[in-house]
């Protein structure tokens, strides 16, 4: 086991400084550089002021010692100043981080509260009416747009029940009832399209470990049906379940940009989406390495997970 | 000569049988489950109405005609109109047009470099192998919207680049299914035998790997289809796609479904449903295939 978490981490290393690659030639793709784009767009800042700015943020140095620099801001947590607010990064970070660390665990829990009911319900009653709900709400959520469905709760909500989430950001620390009323409908929303994929997953492992030796043992031995379907199949379905929410991660993190921005919660995403828009590319380039880190990090923790609970993994 | 001949005749047979059995398989599978059907009918639906827009449409999607602006769907406007009185019916007939366009030409390229970058790394492995994977490791590790919009907040938000960036995020994915079909491809005894009579490698690789793994590389194209256009909707939606007046439905949905959303929820439920009936229409059939073609493909 040692060894192969070992190899593991050796082989993240190396694609981590090729994403931060990735990441920094996109940044420097742009015409001209950023600032002849930010500032040609606002049309009014002098060539010396240009200067002057490029030289602060260190824009006129040859590229390798940029990304050099850039690297070692990132590991040293230190990734400099936002171009437009001014405000050091690892501030911004801060504020927007937990925001959307509550959305996705909330997104996850909800998620897997939807799916795992659902798939097995779809799977002990293979063909049956409530397997087609089942699996049309599941390839429902992978087709709806997260961004359609936010826009419509919010709108129904508001239309049918005179209720709309309560507007500026209250941390869950300081007020947890504002906090879980502007949290509860957008890890819904983003729940939901997790489930999908998990919903289909479970329904399929649980079809196929349905058919084991061992599953008919169990009904042979005259075990009621519950205990089949739970203390023996389920549980056993359940391990490639957990790769698939590890899978996952990506689109939950990509959801949070969509529900952000249209809950108007103040996290990673809708960070990442403004500095978009505005071209902040310190914002941007920090935002990006950091998700793909942490989706990385993920990732890893997933897949020793799943070697763990399955030794045949080790070896390959 | 004679012994030779006839094993060759054999082969050929066997060519047209599995050619034959991939249409019939597919027709098996849609009879079977009559929801691949509805999709592939609603498909035909999509692109029928993306190619004849301009005459199906009943106003020209831009026309402004501020004495009914926000209207309530009517038999003139079966849609409604929106904030500045255009027929939101023509403009979803018209956003097909850019979602089908983007769809196609983003999974298009990404299908076909994904292609060659899966066939070179699974035919000769070793260090090619090794480096091009670890790239690919790199561009996966960002999550697809967020490398979109990385991509096009550099390119400049415009149709064009948001399909180049979905491009670039199904490149990855793709290549690394090729890259498994390829290498378990190899393994047949064909492959050897072309090896053997001395075969030139791209003549293998073209000849006799590539037509077996159309089927995966078929199936995922139409699966990320639906993806394709989900993207290009949020990234239109996000305002870095598509750019107005262009009748796109992300676009639609963000700049003045939103807005009225209160006064006007047609603005926003239609362009919604165009884009879930389009993506649900192509991840239907995508699963279609996959349970006629590769059945494998399902459990991964």
């Amino acid at each position: 086991m040692y060894k192969y978490i070992l190899r593991r981490l050796l082989l993240a290393v190396p694609v981590l400084l090729l994403s931060s690659l990735i990441v920094f030639g996109l940044m420097r793709v742009m015409p001209g550089d950023a600032l002849i784009a930010l500032m040609g767009e606002s049309g009014n800042v002098g060539e010396k002021e240009l200067a002057k700015l490029r030289k602060d943020l260190g824009l006129d140095k040859p590229y390798h010692e940029q990304y050099l620099i850039w690297l070692w801001q990132m590991v040293s947590f230190n990734p400099g100043h936002s171009i437009f607010t001014n405000e050091p990064i690892p501030e911004a970070l801060k504020k927007a981080i937990p925001v959307t660390l509550e959305l996705a665990a909330l997104a996850m829990v909800l998620g897997l509260l939807i799916a795992v009911p659902i798939g097995v319900l779809s799977a002990t009653r293979q063909d049956h009416a409530s397997d087609y709900v089942g699996r049309f709400v599941a390839v429902f959520g992978l087709s709806v747009p997260d961004f359609w469905f936010g826009t419509l709760v919010i709108t129904f909500a508001a239309i049918w029940f005179q209720w709309i989430p309560p507007i500026g950001y209250a941390s869950f620390w300081e007020d947890p009832l504002t906090n879980l009323q502007q949290f509860l409908l957008p890890a819904a929303v983003l729940g939901f399209r997790l489930s999908a994929a998990t919903m289909r997953m479970t329904r399929s492992t649980v079809l196929e470990v349905l058919r084991e030796d061992y599953v008919r043992t169990a009904w042979a031995k005259g075990l009621a049906g519950r205990m089949v379907v739970y203390k023996h199949a389920l549980k056993n379905a359940l391990i490639p379940v957990v790769t698939i929410v590890g899978g996952q991660l990506g689109v939950l993190l990509a959801g949070t940009v969509v529900v952000e921005t249209i809950f108007a919660l103040p996290g990673m995403g809708r960070l990442t989406v403004e500095a978009i828009l505005y071209r902040d590319y310190p914002i941007v380039q920090t935002n990006v390495m950091l998700v793909a880190a942490t989706l990385v990090t993920l990732n890893l923790l997933v897949d020793l997970t799943y070697a763990w609970l399955d030794p045949r993994i080790r070896y390959r | 000569m004679n012994t030779l001949a006839a094993p060759a005749g054999a082969v050929d047979e066997i060519v047209t049988t599995v050619e034959v059995s991939r249409g019939r398989a597919l027709w098996t599978t849609i009879r079977r489950k009559p929801l691949g059907a509805v999709s592939a009918l609603l498909i035909v639906v999509i692109v029928l109405t993306a190619l004849f827009a301009n005459v199906l449409a009943p106003y020209d999607p831009l026309d402004a005609d501020p004495t009914i602006r926000l209207a309530a769907p009517s038999v003139a406007h079966p849609f409604g109109t929106d904030d500045i009185g255009r027929d939101v019916f023509s403009r979803i007939i018209h956003g097909s047009r850019i979602s089908l366009w983007v769809g196609l030409l983003a999974v298009g390229i990404g299908t076909a470099v994904g292609m060659v970058i899966g066939l070179a790394c699974g035919y000769w492995e070793g260090r090619l192998d090794m480096i091009l994977q670890r790239v690919m490791d790199a561009v996966q590790a960002i999550p697809g919207l967020v490398l979109a919009l990385a991509i096009v907040s550099v390119l400049k938000p415009s149709t064009t680049n948001a399909m180049i960036a979905i491009a670039i995020v199904i490149i990855p994915g793709n290549s690394r299914i090729v890259r498994g079909a390829v290498m378990s491809a190899k393994q047949n005894r064909y492959v050897e035998a072309a090896q053997a009579i001395g075969c030139r490698q791209p003549r293998i690789v073209l000849t006799h790997i590539l037509p077996n793994v159309t089927a995966p590389i078929l199936v995922i194209a139409s699966i990320w289809l639906g993806n394709a256009i989900l993207i290009e909707a949020t990234l239109s939606f996000l305002g870095v796609g598509t750019q107005p007046p262009t009748p796109s439905w992300g676009l639609m949905l963000s700049s003045t479904g939103r807005a009225f959303m209160e006064q006007a929820p047609w603005l926003a439920i239609f362009p919604g449903l165009a884009i879930s009936v389009a993506v649900l229409a192509f991840n239907l059939f995508g699963d279609t295939l996959r349970d006629a073609w590769d059945p494998k493909l399902s459990r991964n």
